[in-house]
């Protein structure tokens, strides 16, 4: 089981220690901090390495390394799971993770550690039932400007009956306004060839929600049409069985935002993608020519938005002259990749272009570079899906409902 | 004394810090929300007294004060905030192995508080208590847990459980009491508690599987109510249960059957089904084995990845070979993950690979190596591609490769091309194609490539020792451009090994290395000293090749490296020896003087030609992981691929079959007449009294319709033998089914018209008929109190009815 956590900053000093069987000496940072040394980057390391005494497993986020010493087998994915778990949490109640807010909030992140592991086994981790039990530094500073004045603090202690019965959602919640929002956002996945052929694409979609209704709802969602949906994962929530046979979503949200379910899109295999890119490269004698341009179909006719596009040249280029019809480019020499920020791409606009030619200090340049591209597409879902109706049952008011779409780029990748 | 006073002192010290730095935060953020000393004077001036107060108490000399203090700090602030409070746990918990004297003084104000209204503060106390790690309080830790296993509380239960394996490292001669107490616990129906349970039993007593008997079919059911955890530590259990307890279902190994059966597992026509197939299917699976695969299904759809690769664990091990298919989406879901969950899954796919690739098959494209991948996780996604081709996908997944080649990355490249060689060496019908592909990259411009390509190319070749002459032609051919010595070595090395079908290429390959000779590298000029040997063994009568091997030697014999002086003085040894004879016989002169020394050469000149030229074996290439597939899915021994400490291989299925009827002593009570208080059933606490956990749920006549029991039930017949016992009230159930379905009908098409009119597209904040949800208001009440999640289980109570 899990022994230990301790969380690195950037310069991968201890900012947070727990210990939940008994303590584990320092020295395993050491360790640790030694062999990320002989990475080239961080992120190279592999998530579990093995030491005489303990294995360490580590999780790389927000440029902070949460490290957990483990003396015994586990199941690994659950040590894994678990610490992303953690950060999720601290998130979710700092707004963001960074060594700062972490600092800040030390005490308030002992007790989350105290309340998720008990000895070394998950213990409560539903940020809703945490919430409960340990109330959100925001939080506290708004009831204590509401209270001041008042003889006596009325701090909300929970006491055993209100204890939720269900895990993921808080009991007696109370909103004057009752309303629901739901996101669909959908990634999508290409690897495109230099010559326009689609290698691999995929699409994955989530269905983020942010719920602020009273008491305890029971909601039922449909859908226009489920058969885009292959392969779904859900939120404890959601009732497997009720969506195995109607396709619809039934159930008892959580109070606040949360991810009610993830999905893989049943797109027809060669289903053309938003967005297309053209990169032409010619290497000559130390240095060579671009030309890249962006076409945009399938998009119903909704713009592309932040778009950006890191475009990757040799190690040995010195110099870049290039010139773009759309947004601006930047040359950073030490990255050595050109990054052309895009903005807004109306599809009636003419195809933004950028042409140009660089110089560099070797005979031919070493080609074969990664084109990525990033961008967004608002009020538009790739896989079409399509919310047909939300039901409420169990409590009477009439909330307010919205539904967003999002399509954007996850790993969108061109190859020169 | 005075020890244990100053001791006393610090530890208060430390308290006092704790609640002046608390206090401190709460005015300090009182001020920055600009409250005005007036009008929040009187609040916080109590508060900071108050503080004041208890680090006076603190600093007191008298145990009595300072108890007094530390009571109040914890008990008097808690009644305020339970922030506070919880802060003093932690600190305790963190000092109590240095100050175990000290902890001791808190024992009693939690076994004060083991008697509190509040259940938060019950568990609370229990799981600081047993967090405690000194060895003296093990009784009492014991005492209360085995009070908290019987608290109305489902949490405090839950905690309990929690307790047993502190309990049970503190002092583990409790063991048999704290057996007892999972005994007693496993009786629990509560799907909050059971996984902690679960665990618990995991780590105190793996395997007294003979406790779990009873318990096992109702783990089954209650496997999809518990918290992801649980889930976890209940399959992990039932994994190895099942290893003892149920028969192979595929006696004819895992690589028996390779096809897919598109049908329905669980359809009624299973047996029918069974017997049309060939013996391999013959095997029937016993019912429980059947339940415990059934229930694991559905939780491939959870969101937590260790869940969904503990079912890929018990599909992988326990499923007959059919059924493993329906892991391999959900796990290849998984890719689209943070990166430390990539790896780990990419690791077990790859074990799963060696052993059945064609589960994997159909994904080959989400194994595509991305540009920002990290070293770890191409590696592995390289291996699994290899491990995955077939006649079907290896063009494809050659054209990717050679993409790989391609990158400006040296590194991935050569593991690209070393992936093309496993992909040749595993499929000799593929050779052809992966050596053309190879071949073609002998023009590249990256050293690398080139040197990587050969080195394969040459494993390839050694492995078709009878057609390779015509591609060794097309290497030498290169030779020119080949600058790298591994290459050029390895080229030199083919050439004098397959000599004999090269005769018109080979000497001129020795006579041109010849010319370059001193300006090779030490590695080449091996190779080219053993060409030589090589081509004058297979024919010494050849002037010009005597001389040219000659010449190679003697300029091998002045060369700076000793490693080349003595290859060359050990085949001038073995081939001058023949030569002298040679000129003898030549000359006819001296027939007569075959001195001991040249008998000596005749035989080892017989046996020049297998010296130089036996039969090389082919280095194997061997996979990365292999050696992984020793260890179960799932363990971190796998990742690792080494054994660690607490790995237990699985055990092996037992060859007769053991005895069933001890799941027969069923606790019916779980599975039919009780209420079981699953999450679903309580979510709807608001409306029940508080005490939910504890009561069987009251329940009116109609019955849930998509109950995950009920669901399967009906679905498969095949199950009832278990339920017999209950078989009168399945079909009451069933009519109240029937009632339930025409019902919701109706409620359907009165909603019908309205959720056309639903335009849910954008801003949905329209009008959803008020009418009409009021006029069933009431209906959907009573209906809601147990439409609960499909997952929750609301029975009815016989008694009630």
């Amino acid at each position: 089981m899990i022994d230990s956590l301790f969380v690195l900053n950037t310069t991968r000093k201890i900012i947070i220690e727990k210990h939940w069987r008994g303590l584990i000496n320092r020295q395993v940072v050491d360790y640790f901090n030694d062999q990320v040394s002989r990475q080239s980057s961080p992120e190279d390391l592999p998530p579990v390495i093995s030491t005489p005494k303990y294995q360490l497993v580590h999780i790389y986020r927000s440029s902070l390394t949460f490290l957990s010493p483990v003396s015994s087998e586990v199941d690994i994915l659950l040590v894994i799971e678990f610490l992303h778990r953690i950060v999720d949490i601290l998130a979710e109640y700092f707004g963001e993770v960074s060594e700062t807010s972490i600092r800040d909030n030390f005490d308030v992140v002992y007790q989350l550690l105290e309340e998720m592991m008990d000895y070394g086994y998950p213990l409560t981790t539903e940020p809703n039932a945490l919430k409960e039990m340990i109330v959100l530094p925001n939080i506290i500073n708004k009831v204590i400007s509401q209270v001041a004045g008042v003889t006596s603090v009325t701090h909300h202690i929970p006491n055993g009956s209100t204890i939720s019965s269900i895990p993921w959602r808080k009991s007696g919640v109370k909103y004057t306004n009752n309303e629901i929002y739901f996101d669909i956002i959908e990634e999508i996945d290409a690897i495109v060839d230099s010559n326009g052929a689609i290698v691999s694409s995929e699409t994955h979609g989530i269905i983020q929600a942010n719920c602020r209704l009273s008491g305890m709802p029971d909601l039922t969602l449909n859908f226009v049409n489920p058969r885009v949906l292959d392969d779904c994962s859900f939120h404890p929530c959601v009732r497997y069985n009720k969506f195995e046979t109607e396709r619809v979503l039934s159930f008892v949200p959580p109070d606040g935002p949360f991810k009610l379910m993830s999905y893989r899109v049943n797109l027809p295999h060669h289903q053309s993608l938003p967005v297309y890119v053209k990169p032409q490269i010619h290497i000559g004698n130390n240095g060579g020519k671009f030309d890249i341009s962006i076409n945009i179909r399938n998009t119903e006719g909704k713009p592309i938005e932040n778009g950006l596009l890191i475009f990757p040249l040799a190690k040995s280029v010195s110099n870049v002259n290039a010139t773009c019809n759309l947004g601006s480019y930047i040359f950073d020499p030490v990255t050595k990749s050109i990054r052309w920020d895009l903005g807004k791409i109306e599809p009636k606009d003419k195809v933004p272009l950028l042409s140009g030619n660089f110089s560099s200090s070797e005979q031919t340049p070493e080609s074969g570079h990664t084109i990525t591209l990033d961008f967004s597409i608002n009020m538009y879902a790739i896989s079409g899906l399509r919310v047909d109706s939300l039901k409420i049952f169990n409590e009477s008011y009439k909330p307010y409902k919205g539904v967003r779409s999002l399509t954007k780029a996850g790993k969108f990748q061109i190859r020169t | 004394m005075s020890d244990y006073l100053s001791k006393a002192a610090a530890f208060a010290q430390n308290a006092a810090k704790l609640s002046k730095k608390v206090s401190e935060g709460i005015v300090e953020n009182a001020r920055e929300f600009g409250l005005e000393a007036t009008s929040s004077g009187h609040y916080f001036d109590t508060s900071e007294e108050k503080m004041r107060d208890i680090k006076r108490q603190l600093d007191s000399r008298h145990d009595r004060e300072k108890m007094d203090g530390l009571k109040r700090l914890i008990a008097n602030v808690a009644s305020q905030n339970l922030e506070i409070r919880k802060l003093v746990y932690i600190y305790l918990l963190r000092y109590a192995e240095q100050e175990p004297d000290l902890a001791l003084l808190s024992i009693n104000t939690f076994q004060k508080d083991l008697t509190d209204q509040n259940q938060l503060i019950r568990a609370m106390a229990l799981r600081v208590m047993s967090g405690i790690r000194v060895p003296v309080i093990s009784p009492i830790v014991l005492l209360a847990i085995k009070k908290c296993v019987t608290d109305l509380s489902a949490y405090v239960r839950k905690i309990a459980a929690h307790a047993i394996p502190k309990c049970y490292s503190l002092d583990p001669t409790q063991k048999d009491a704290l057996v007892d107490i999972i005994t007693t616990l496993l009786k629990d129906n509560s799907s909050f508690t059971i996984g902690s349970v679960i665990m618990a039993f995991n780590e105190v007593c793996p395997h007294r599987f003979d406790l779990i008997h009873p318990h096992f079919r109702k783990l089954c059911r209650m496997l999809i109510d518990a918290d992801e955890w649980g889930q976890i530590a209940i399959m992990g259990l039932l994994l190895r249960y099942a290893r003892t307890q149920f028969l192979n279902p595929n006696p004819n190994g895992p690589r028996a059957s390779k096809k897919k059966k598109s049908k329905a597992f669980y359809s009624d026509d299973e047996n029918s089904d069974k017997t049309d197939d060939s013996l391999e299917n013959s095997f029937i699976l016993d019912p429980d084995h059947e339940l415990l695969l059934r229930s694991c299904l559905p939780l491939l759809q959870s969101r937590n990845s260790a869940v969904v690769l503990s079912v890929a664990k018990i599909f992988y091990h326990l499923a007959p070979i059919e059924e493993a298919y329906k892991l391999s989406k959900p796990l290849v879901r998984l890719l689209h993950s943070h990166r430390e969950i990539q790896y780990v899954v990419l690791a077990n796919i790859a074990t799963m690979a060696t052993q059945r690739p064609y589960l994997f098959e159909p994904h080959l494209q989400q194994f595509f190596v991305r540009s920002t991948d990290s070293v770890f996780i191409r590696n592995l996604k390289l291996e699994i591609m290899t491990l995955i081709a077939t006649e079907n996908n290896i063009t494809i997944l050659l054209r990717e490769l050679q993409e790989y080649v391609k990158s400006p990355n040296k590194e991935f490249a050569t593991s690209a091309i070393q992936a093309i060689g496993r992909c040749a060496i595993g499929m000799p019908d593929m050779a052809e194609s992966c050596l053309n592909g190879l071949m073609k990259l002998l023009w590249s411009k990256n050293d690398a490539v080139v040197a990587e390509s050969v080195v394969v190319i040459k494993r390839l070749l050694q492995l078709r020792p009878q057609d390779n002459a015509d591609l060794i032609i097309q290497l030498t051919k290169a030779l020119d451009q080949i600058t790298v010595p591994m290459a050029r070595a390895s080229i030199f090395w083919l050439v004098g090994q397959y000599a004999q079908n090269l005769e018109k290429i080979a000497p001129d390959v020795l006579r041109n290395s010849a010319k370059r000779f001193i300006n090779e590298d030490d590695i080449v000029k091996l190779q080219i000293i053993n060409l030589g040997a090589k081509l004058y063994s297979l024919n010494p009568t050849n002037q010009v090749l005597n001389l040219l091997f000659q010449y190679v030697l003697n300029l091998a014999r002045y060369d700076l490296n000793y490693d080349i002086r003595d290859r060359a003085r050990l085949l001038r040894g073995l081939i001058l020896i023949n030569e002298q004879k040679e000129i003898t016989s030549e000359n006819e002169e001296i027939e007569n003087a075959q001195s001991s020394d040249s008998v000596k050469s005749s035989v080892l000149k017989e046996n020049l030609k297998q010296i130089l030229l036996c039969e090389k074996e082919a280095p194997s290439e061997e996979s990365p992981s292999a050696g992984r597939d020793r260890f179960t899915i799932g363990s971190m021994a796998l990742v690792l691929n080494h054994s660690i400490p607490g790995y237990e291989p699985l055990p092996d299925w037992p060859t007769e079959k053991p005895d069933v009827s001890a799941r027969n002593n069923l606790d019916e009570t779980y599975s039919r007449s009780q209420a079981v208080k699953g999450f679903g059933s309580d979510s709807f606490g608001g409306y029940a009294p508080p005490s939910i956990y504890d009561k069987p749920l009251i329940t009116n006549k109609r019955k849930e319709v998509y109950d995950l029991d009920h669901f399967y039930d009906s679905e498969n017949s095949s199950d009832d033998n278990i339920h017999e016992t209950s078989e009168n009230e399945d079909e009451e159930d069933e009519e109240d089914e029937d009632e339930e379905i025409s019902e919701e009908e109706d409620d359907d098409e009165n909603e019908s018209s309205e959720e056309e009119e639903e335009s849910s597209e954008e801003e949905t904040s329209e009008e959803e008929t008020s009418e009409e949800e009021e006029g069933d208001d009431d209906d959907e009440q009573e209906l809601l109190l147990e439409e609960t999640r499909g997952k929750g289980k609301v029975r009815e109570a016989p008694k009630s009815r």
